[in-house]
């Protein structure tokens, strides 16, 4: 997938990298002519067989060169290093809008922090690949294979081949040392990771480490991730840095040799000093690329992993399907059933939804309450096909729910989520929600039908206010409404309360409730609680329990049996009534 | 501002005091590595100017040779040696700097946790540290040797000839003009290009996290671009990087050249006349390439060093804040407690404005079980958080067997008085060391006992590898209630005189529930309890019970003395039982 994005990509762009290219030969052969023509120079000095003038001129001859290779390095640089940043933004613009496609259950299986990973290091990776890897592999081509030729053809091959031995063992050495190299940086990384996890962890527990006095053990924690990370490092420096000075080594045996030998050649007349200097400073040439060796490898293989790891994820598809739709009307009356319906979440064994069945006409409210676990947040998952729903269970107006096209479901349906997320950025945006449709009018009217618009014309830029991390921060009750509007601005025939209310005090429960009573009055709704309070005013109520249906009914039936509801509302009575009463007296 | 960056960097400087010794070592060492690495061209010269074209007998040319491979051999290992003694020099400083800062931060009072997002904190002790890494690592380990480097290459230089010297260097004046030109504009970009990494990043987070509710309200379109447009404002600061560089670079490469061909033109006379040796060109054109080698490395090298000097500011910053910074071990010790607990009109504020707790008293007697009772945000949790002294009272005092708390050392009053809070914190580990967290003294048996004493022990039971079970990311495994009781077993293996509990709200089995009730009967017996209570069946079986509202205590005493009265509490029960 991701060779295929890149192919595309070089495709594209297929013009600039050739002239790049082009233009990183051309300033490598001339970097090479340089030394041979400095040795000439220093050779019609050494001889004095050409007049200072014509030394003059090849002097500025060699500034023009110098000059010619500045351009063509600027050219280069812009072209290949330039779509090298062009690539890694193709590949996130890409890899976003396939992400915007996978649905619910793969982003329960990964963490945020891995994915950005993936878009920020990966993608990195293939960046770096075709910046650095690919000029240096072709510079270090160049350079290698022509100051080699240049070396055995026009100054000496013996003195080449006598030269080149010692490179041989620090080539060897440097591929000896890669991978133990890459299992010591491996175990850096985890050092450091461990280091973060332990802080991170420190810092959320900090009450229980106050509380129990644990610091100073806390302290002895850190301190070994600490120390051990400082091993592991040293251990990767050890190994790191033999590289340099092996190269080193075998380069000054090289220059030795060459001095000895090369001296005799020149005494003998087989070469002249010019070549001699020339030669040392091809030799010096070669030392660029060949320490580079090891880093070069390392960035293509780094690429390559992380472009299979990214093709995890582009060939991770949506398990739900648009593909069928019948004509459906745009929008709803309604009218919802559940027929017999068990569900089990994909790879996992126990059900979480045994039978579950149940009608609700078009503009009656339905509660739903039951402890954490019981299944009332995986019916509304499926009621807005979050997950692969199974076909013949849930009709709206008596519509099989997959053969309605997705974005009519979901249009039709205002979801009001149990955490109150809300993006960072103004209430404007946060209203409509990035859409361009909503006016102006219509955004303010769903504020007031959510009884927000008070506070949000209090606020100092009014529905321009930006919220969450780079702005104001809105208290619970304030988000919840929020939230609200941003659902009812769809002006939807369904509406959902994902247990939305259990993070606000009673007080602004009620009046949530009241307002939501009003928005209600001609939709269906679905309110899921933790408290009795928030559903007892619901036409019908079901009680959930580790998927099953244990007691159904409206507020007073469920009262009359004295079952798990009556408990529960006794249980809660304490918290609530604490609230009015102390509110009243 | 400059006086503040300079401040830092001498501080960062003292981290290396302890190691002075080391430091000269490695600094012997850059010394070595540089002579040998500045000797390389003069002894070429010397073969040069006296072997070839001096064509002095064929024998010394092999010891030249010799030479020049020994005073290699010697210059890698001690570059070797070097690097491995300043990279060892600059971990084991920053592991004291982050031992240092950890430390502090475990000291900090709960209002500073308050104040600050958790991943602030954490960017301190990892990220920022480890920019300071690699600013001495990666910058102030090259910096040593390259000083050294151009120092030497300049005293070689004179010491061969002086004019000639002069002249290479007629070149600098450019280079520094070309470097400040790119460094304004390069900081400038740079800063941009940062800022857009991170609000590429904080888009990304945002998005991932919040992709649900996208998808369901179906505006993957909008924010589709809106991504492409914050993607295409990156690419194009991005390029602009990457054209500033281009144009740098080779410049420097050029002005180089530049300098060689002024070295030559110059030469050129005086070869011919012989007041200038052809060795000598020879040897200053090595030097001059050598010379550019660190110039030309020193755009990326002050990069890092601006953001390393950045994260040093901030771990300063966090090191010197120290309101109310808590002593452990100062204050009377604190062996035996009856646990009597008395409040004398304690005022309590967070902020310093609105008053959470208002003109607090009341009195506990040793062994007494007394239930707080009031609404949300009525002040009960923040009572709690006093009696441990994770906050200041700001008026009033509170007693502890008559003594002021402030007055006893703060480590021997914690682990006197236990706290559970409603939200069990869980440390990724096993059961058992969940239990006894880092405490060597309790032993498996004494966890087992604490276990079963709360009940924990039958959930425990059926776990793989019970005791020694995972406890993975925050117990996430565990229920509610679970985790509720593996609190219990926490502060019972802890055997404090105190025991202060948060009743959790949260909807429990009904299995556990009962579980829950029965072991908190069992742990408040023997010791003095606070329990801010949720459930009535909880409230009833206190000793006592204070109810609070809005920050007053407005009722206090027996259920039924409470009951006699004609006030919130009776108004609670009635509703109940009516």
């Amino acid at each position: 997938m991701v060779r295929k994005y890149i192919k595309e990509f070089l495709w594209t762009h297929k013009v600039k990298y050739i002239l790049g290219i082009t233009a990183l030969i051309c300033s490598g052969i001339l970097t090479l002519a340089m030394p041979k023509l400095l040795g000439y120079i220093i050779d019609c000095l050494e001889k004095r067989v050409v007049s200072q003038s014509r030394i003059a001129w090849l002097t500025g001859g060699m500034l023009l060169m110098a000059m010619a290779i500045f351009g063509l390095k600027y050219l280069w640089r812009n072209l290949l290093i330039g779509r090298a940043r062009d690539l890694e933004c193709y590949l996130r613009d890409k890899f976003f809008s396939h992400l915007q496609t996978l649905p619910l259950k793969f982003y329960q299986q990964k963490k945020t922090g891995d994915l950005m990973a993936y878009a920020i290091n990966d993608i990195g990776a293939i960046r770096r690949a075709f910046a650095f890897g690919l000029v240096s592999l072709i510079d270090g081509v160049i350079i290698n294979s022509s100051s080699l030729f240049v070396m055995a053809k026009t100054i000496n091959p013996r003195l080449t081949l006598i030269g080149l031995a010692p490179l041989l063992v620090a080539v060897v050495v440097i591929f000896k040392i890669k991978n133990p190299l890459r299992r010591s940086f491996l175990k850096v990384q985890a050092a450091y990771a461990n280091i973060s996890e332990k802080t991170q962890e420190n810092i959320s527990g900090i009450r229980v480490v106050k509380a129990y006095v644990q610091e100073e053990a806390e302290k002895k924690k850190l301190g070994l991730a600490s120390f051990q990370r400082m091993r592991v490092m040293l251990d990767y420096i050890k190994l790191s840095a033999i590289v340099g000075p092996t190269v080193e080594i075998c380069f000054g045996l090289s220059f030795s040799l060459v001095l000895v030998i090369g001296s005799t050649y020149v005494l003998d007349g087989l070469i002249t000093l010019g070549d001699f200097i020339a030669f040392n400073t091809y030799l010096g040439m070669l030392q660029r690329p060949v320490r580079h060796i090891a880093r070069i490898v390392e960035i293509w293989q780094r690429a390559m992993a992380s472009s299979s790891r990214l093709d995890e994820i582009f060939l991770t598809k949506s398990d739900i399907m648009d593909d069928h739709p019948v004509n459906a009307k745009e929008r709803f009356n309604g009218a919802l059933e559940v027929r017999n319906l068990s569900f089990t979440y994909p790879r996992t064994e126990s059900e979480v939804l045994k039978n579950i069945s149940f009608k609700l006409e078009a503009g009656q409210t339905l509660g739903l309450i039951g402890p954490t676990g019981s299944g009332k947040s995986t019916l509304i998952n499926l009621l807005l096909r979050l997950y692969p729903v199974p076909r013949g269970h849930i009709f709206i107006d008596g519509i099989e729910i997959n053969d309605l096209p997705l974005a009519t479901l979901r249009e039709n349906i205002g979801y009001v989520p149990q955490d109150n997320f809300l993006f960072s950025a103004s209430l404007n945006d946060n209203i409509r929600f990035f859409s361009e449709r909503f006016t102006l009018e219509e955004i303010e009217a769903a504020a007031r039908f959510a009884s927000v618009y008070e506070n949000i014309i209090e606020f100092p830029d009014g529905f321009e206010t930006v919220v969450g991390e780079r702005g104001i921060t809105l208290s619970g009750g304030q988000k919840q409404r929020v939230s609200i509007a941003r659902a009812v601005i769809k002006d939807p025939s369904i509406l959902v309360l994902d247990d939305s209310l259990s993070a606000v005090d009673t007080q602004t429960e009620a009046e949530i409730l009241a307002n939501i009573k009003a928005i209600l009055k001609d939709r269906t709704g679905i309110i899921i609680g933790h408290r009795v309070s928030s559903i007892k005013h619901a036409d019908w109520i079901i009680v959930l329990d580790e998927g099953r249906i244990i007691e159904e009914g409206n507020h007073e039936q469920l009262m009359a049996k004295r079952g798990y509801y009556y408990q529960l509302y006794q249980k809660q009575l304490v918290e609530s009534r604490l609230q009015e009463v102390g509110e009243n007296g | 501002m400059r006086q503040k960056e300079q401040n830092t960097f001498f501080r960062v400087l003292k981290y290396f005091r302890p190691f002075i010794g080391l430091v000269c070592l490695a600094g012997f060492l850059a010394l070595v590595v540089n002579i040998t690495d500045l000797a390389g061209p003069y002894i070429i010269k010397i073969a040069i100017d006296d072997y070839i074209v001096g064509e002095k007998a064929g024998g010394g040319i092999k010891l030249i040779g010799l030479l020049y491979f020994l005073s290699i051999l010697v210059g890698a290992c001690s570059n070797y040696f070097q690097n491995y003694v300043l990279n060892s020099i600059v971990q084991q400083i920053m592991h004291n700097i982050r031992m240092e800062l950890f430390s502090h931060i475990q000291h900090l009072p709960l209002k500073f946790f308050d104040r600050n997002s958790s991943g602030r904190i954490l960017t301190r002790v990892t990220n920022d540290v480890e920019s300071l890494n690699e600013m001495y690592s990666g910058v102030l380990v090259i910096l040593f040797k390259d000083v050294f480097l151009l120092i030497g290459i300049v005293a070689t230089m004179l010491q061969l000839n002086r004019n000639l010297t002069f002249l290479s260097f007629s070149v600098v004046p450019i280079i520094v003009v070309v470097t400040f030109l790119y460094r304004t504009r390069a900081r400038r970009n740079f800063k941009r290009v940062r800022a857009l990494i991170g609000r590429i990043n904080g888009f990304l987070a945002e998005n991932i996290s919040g992709m649900k509710l996208v998808q369901i309200f179906h505006r993957e379109r909008e924010k589709y671009r809106e991504f492409k447009q914050l993607n295409e404002e990156y690419r194009r600061a991005s390029i602009f990087e990457v054209a500033l560089s281009a144009l740098f670079r080779p410049s420097a490469e050029l002005i180089n050249n530049l300098g060689i061909s002024i070295l030559i033109w110059y030469c050129t006379p005086r070869v011919f006349a012989s007041t200038v040796e052809i060795g000598v060109l020879y040897a200053f054109i090595s030097y001059i390439k050598k010379f550019f080698g660190p110039i030309n490395d020193l755009a990326d090298k002050y990069n890092v060093i601006l953001s390393g000097n950045v994260s040093a500011e901030r771990i300063f910053e966090l090191m010197d804040y120290d309101e109310g910074l808590e002593r452990m071990e100062s204050g009377r010790p604190l062996t035996e407690l009856k646990g009597k607990i008395e409040f004398r009109n304690v005022w309590f504020s967070y902020n310093g404005e609105d008053w959470v707790l208002k003109d607090i008293s009341f009195t506990v007697n040793p062994g007494e079980t007394v239930a707080f009772v009031g609404a949300t945000g009525s002040g009960k949790t923040t009572i709690i958080n006093l009696l441990s002294r994770f906050y200041q009272v700001q008026k009033g005092e509170i007693l502890l067997d008559g003594v002021n708390i402030n007055e006893y050392r703060l480590d021997d009053l914690r682990r006197r008085v236990a706290v559970v809070m409603q939200d069990v914190f869980l440390f990724a580990g096993t059961i058992e060391s969940n239990i006894r967290l880092n405490n060597e003294e309790i032993t498996p048996e004494e966890v087992q006992r604490a276990a079963e004493y709360v009940n924990a022990d039958h959930f425990i039971g059926k776990l793989p590898g019970q005791y020694e079970a995972e406890v993975k990311e925050r117990g996430c495994t565990l229920s509610a209630g679970e985790r509720q009781l593996l609190s219990f077993a926490r502060a019972i293996a802890f055997n404090p005189s105190i025991l202060v509990l948060d009743e959790a709200t949260a909807s429990i089995d009904t299995e556990t529930e009962l579980l829950i009730q029965d072991s908190l009967g069992k742990i408040a017996k023997d010791r003095t309890t606070l329990i801010i209570a949720h459930r009535l069946s909880t409230i009833k079986k206190a000793d006592r019970i204070i109810v609070i509202h809005k920050g007053r205590i407005r009722e206090m005493g027996k259920h039924e003395e409470l009951l006699a009265q004609d006030g919130i509490y009776r108004n609670l029960y009635e509703m109940q039982y009516a």
